[in-house]
């Protein structure tokens, strides 16, 4: 039965990952891929991995999202009337295909995989908690929160609007007394001359 | 007892999303709705456009089947109940995005596009409030999280999860103030473009979600099935009511305030909010 | 009468009409729908009738034929020309209509050709008519290119495109050219002024139901208009500070408060291009909202005459 599942889940992930490349707008490819995640996700459940596989489901539904809105942004093209190619340079791409596909073919099919199964009762997500927590939290919690702080610096590095007036007017460091000119010089342009302010 | 609890789920899901619709005073509108021609868009995609509905739906249904309708009997018993309920709203928002992009016009995605903004950042405190539920209970299953109530509900012992995880369930069913996707403005946004029985069926498909959602806030925050002398189906279901006429009446008699001004208060003020209240919950599970 | 039960549910239902609102006769049409028994469709999908008042100008008759055509069939159009006719007769008129629609009426054919207005110009390597993915005019609509975005300096896509006579949330009559990123307007021109309203129109209580609706609260602007208090939170506070700031005229807040005292207002409108440029969708239309008929009727007209 387990096996029946896994086969079907990853038949649908495999035709929905063809998909992504065989469709004609963005948004559609990126739903595809999605649905290709999300069978994983199931395969994950079934193999007695709940966490892991919903938590799949859970993060590439977001990330598919995030990653439309971009189309969207970018190509503001609803369902038709553009339609468009994804897939480019069609030779380096089917070398490259089929490059991967023997290699990981090989990798899989030349590896002893262990045939170790999780008995019913075992309480998976625990061990798992314990673990991410436990032993591996140092190199989780330093993951995330550096994940977490290049995206902030991203999106504020991308922003126009900011405290202190438009990123593209150059810094103007303020007055020494309230309504004083700026201390320091202006910025020249292109000049890589690093200027401490403070004694104008 | 598999047989009961599909049962249990269906029924509910069928009848609260009648009295959604009856709440709403929507009963005859829905009924005129049905009878009428459905109009075509030009060059839609038609697949995404026929699965939205079904989507939220499903979405709805399986939602719902993690709420344990007696104490410890849910249909899905699964012990990350809390994750799946999480992946049911990130997939919702996928839904209802598809269901404005799938039109091709431009009132539908614009409805689309702002509520997949919206969107995103309220599954932020959804997940939060729903982890500080989780805190006490010591475990990611609803059952588990029904079960820490015996003593102490948690809307008293976490007091900012239910306001906070009301703003939740009124982005996740377009209601009032949060529906970003389906507004005036906008010529209602993503339904702007249809008619007819494909218009009945969103609308279905919203009241089945408002069932879904509320049965999800009383079990999390009213104790799920616990109750005195009435048998604990009996409690879910007295207590979604309650809650659905609740979000019903939110929905109608609160202001919507602009997209990028209800984003500023989603990351300024309600994500620290319900940070907040993980910490403090957090340290009173200690 | 051999009607189903669903059928008679349906007859209990609100009459959906989409509102055509032609010169003079804003305020007639908006008091008429926040009857009972009425429902203004926000859509013409949503609706069963439309309903025509006053007479409209010839260069609107292939837009009002567009918008007829949306309405999904069985369908009915009523016209309300007779200044005469009161709110009552009309909504009897509206009513007998969705009777009979209800009752298996055949109603109304399309008024144009189902046919597309323009020609598909079917070249380019993707057959929509422009360079490489992007651009193009596929039966006569231009197809978004990307363009310098307003905010953050990025290349997003343009989309532009003609809004008006009868969208409902704008003043009837006006035909905006719009140019948006997402929902942020880059470029807004006035294509034709708005149709010249009475001073009914401008009346506080439609000033303020206008706004209400836009907020979500369509049953409030309904109490509002029926002349009961609006019943909902959040009001004024709904509104952001300093949206819409006209000098002399305070901002959009300031404006649905005063409306809401029953004070009404008389402004001075810079041009709507200068307005609405910038701001995004919701907050466009709000400012719309919140601004007397005659006074953007005033504002198109000085840019006419400009």
């Amino acid at each position: 039965m387990t096996d029946l599942i896994v086969s079907l889940l990853a038949a649908f992930a495999a035709w929905t990952g063809w998909r992504v490349f065989r469709v004609d707008s963005m948004v559609r490819a990126s739903f595809s891929l999605m649905l290709s995640f999300v069978a994983v996700g199931g395969i994950g459940v079934v193999l007695s991995a709940p966490y892991i596989g919903i938590a799949t489901i859970f993060m590439m539904a977001v990330e598919m999202m995030v990653m439309a809105i971009f189309m969207v942004m970018f190509m503001m093209n609803p369902a038709g009337l553009n339609p468009m190619v994804m897939v480019h340079q069609h030779r380096i791409s089917i070398a490259a295909g089929l490059l991967a596909a023997t290699g990981l073919g090989v990798a899989i099919l030349s590896t002893p995989l262990p045939s170790n199964p999780v008995p019913a009762e075992a309480p998976v997500v625990a061990q798992l908690g314990h673990e991410l927590l436990g032993p591996s939290m140092l190199i989780f919690e330093t993951a995330g929160v550096t994940l977490l702080a290049t995206m902030i610096g991203a999106v504020i590095l991308s922003s126009r609007r900011g405290r202190f007036g438009a990123a593209d007017e150059g810094a103007r460091p303020p007055g020494l007394d309230p309504g004083g000119p700026p201390a320091g010089r202006r910025p020249e342009s292109g000049g890589g001359h690093h200027h401490h302010g403070g004694h104008s | 007892m598999i047989a009961g609890l599909v049962l249990a789920v269906l029924a509910t899901l069928a009848f609260g999303a009648l009295l959604a619709v009856a709440l709403d005073g929507r009963l005859a509108i829905l009924a005129a709705q049905g009878a009428r021609q459905r109009v075509e868009t030009e060059a839609p995609d038609r697949l995404n456009r026929d699965l939205a509905p079904a989507w939220y739906l499903a979405l709805a249904a399986i939602g719902l089947s993690v709420v344990p309708f007696a104490e410890g009997a849910a249909l899905i018993d699964s012990p990350v109940g809390i994750v799946v309920w999480g992946s049911c709203e990130a997939l919702i928002v996928v839904t209802v995005f598809l269901h404005g992009w799938s039109p091709n016009a431009p009132f539908p995605l614009i409805g689309a596009y702002r509520y997949a903004a919206i969107g995103l950042p309220v599954l932020l405190p959804s997940m939060f409030v729903l982890i500080a539920a989780a805190l006490p209970a010591e475990s990611l299953s609803f059952v588990a999280i029904v079960d820490s109530q015996r003593e102490l509900w948690n809307v008293i012992r976490q007091p900012l999860g239910l306001p906070l995880f009301c703003i939740v369930a009124l982005a996740l069913t377009l209601r009032g103030p949060m529906d970003y996707a389906d507004a005036a403005d906008i010529a209602t946004g993503t339904s702007a473009e249809e008619s007819g029985p494909a218009r009945v069926l969103w609308d279905i498909a919203r009241a089945a979600m408002l069932v879904s959602v509320s049965a999800i806030a009383a079990t999390v925050f009213l104790g799920g099935p616990l109750g005195p002398v009435l048998p604990g189906p009996v409690w879910l279901w007295l207590k979604i009511a309650g809650l659905m006429a609740l979000f019903v009446l939110g929905g109608r008699r609160i202001a919507r305030t602009t997209p990028s001004r209800m984003l500023s208060i989603l990351w300024v003020i309600l994500l620290p909010l319900s940070f907040l209240h993980l910490a403090i919950s957090g340290v009173l599970a200690l | 009468m051999g009607m189903s039960p669903l059928a008679r549910l349906a007859l209990r239902a609100p009459v959906p009409v989409f509102a055509a609102i032609g010169p003079g006769r804003q305020a007639d049409v908006e008091r008429l729908l926040a009857r009972r028994g009425l429902r203004r469709a926000l859509t013409p999908r949503d609706a069963a009738v439309l309903l025509l008042a006053g007479d409209l100008p010839p260069d609107a008759m292939e837009p009002l034929g567009r918008v007829h055509d949306q309405v999904p069939r069985p369908r009915r159009i009523l016209r309300w020309t007779d200044r005469t006719e009161t709110g009552d007769a009309v909504a009897d008129r509206l009513a007998t209509a969705w009777r009979g629609l209800c009752g298996g009426e055949d109603g109304d054919d399309d008024l144009q050709p189902d046919a597309p207005s323009n020609a598909w110009r079917g070249v380019g390597p993707h057959g929509q008519g422009g360079t490489g993915m992007m651009g193009g005019t596929p039966y006569g609509r231009p197809m978004a290119m990307t363009g310098l975005d307003i905010r953050d300096g990025l290349q997003l896509d343009r989309y532009t495109a003609r809004l008006g006579p009868f969208a409902p949330m704008l003043p009837p009559g006006l035909v905006l050219e719009l140019t948006l990123q997402g929902d942020v307007i880059c470029d807004a021109g006035v294509v034709c002024p708005p149709f010249a309203q009475p001073a009914d129109a401008d009346a506080p209580v439609l000033c303020s139901a206008r706004m209400l609706a836009l907020l979500g609260l369509e049953d409030a602007a309904r109490r509002v208009i029926r002349g009961g208090r609006p019943g909902a939170l959040w009001l004024r506070g709904a509104v952001p500070r300093g949206l819409g700031r006209i000098e002399g005229g305070g901002d959009a807040r300031e404006r649905l408060a005063g409306y809401l005292a029953g004070t009404p207002a008389a402004l001075a409108v810079p041009p709507l291009p200068e307005l609405l440029s910038g701001l995004e969708w919701a907050e466009a239309m709000l400012v719309l909202a919140s601004l007397p008929p005659s006074s953007i009727l005033r504002a198109t007209r000085l840019r006419e005459a400009a």
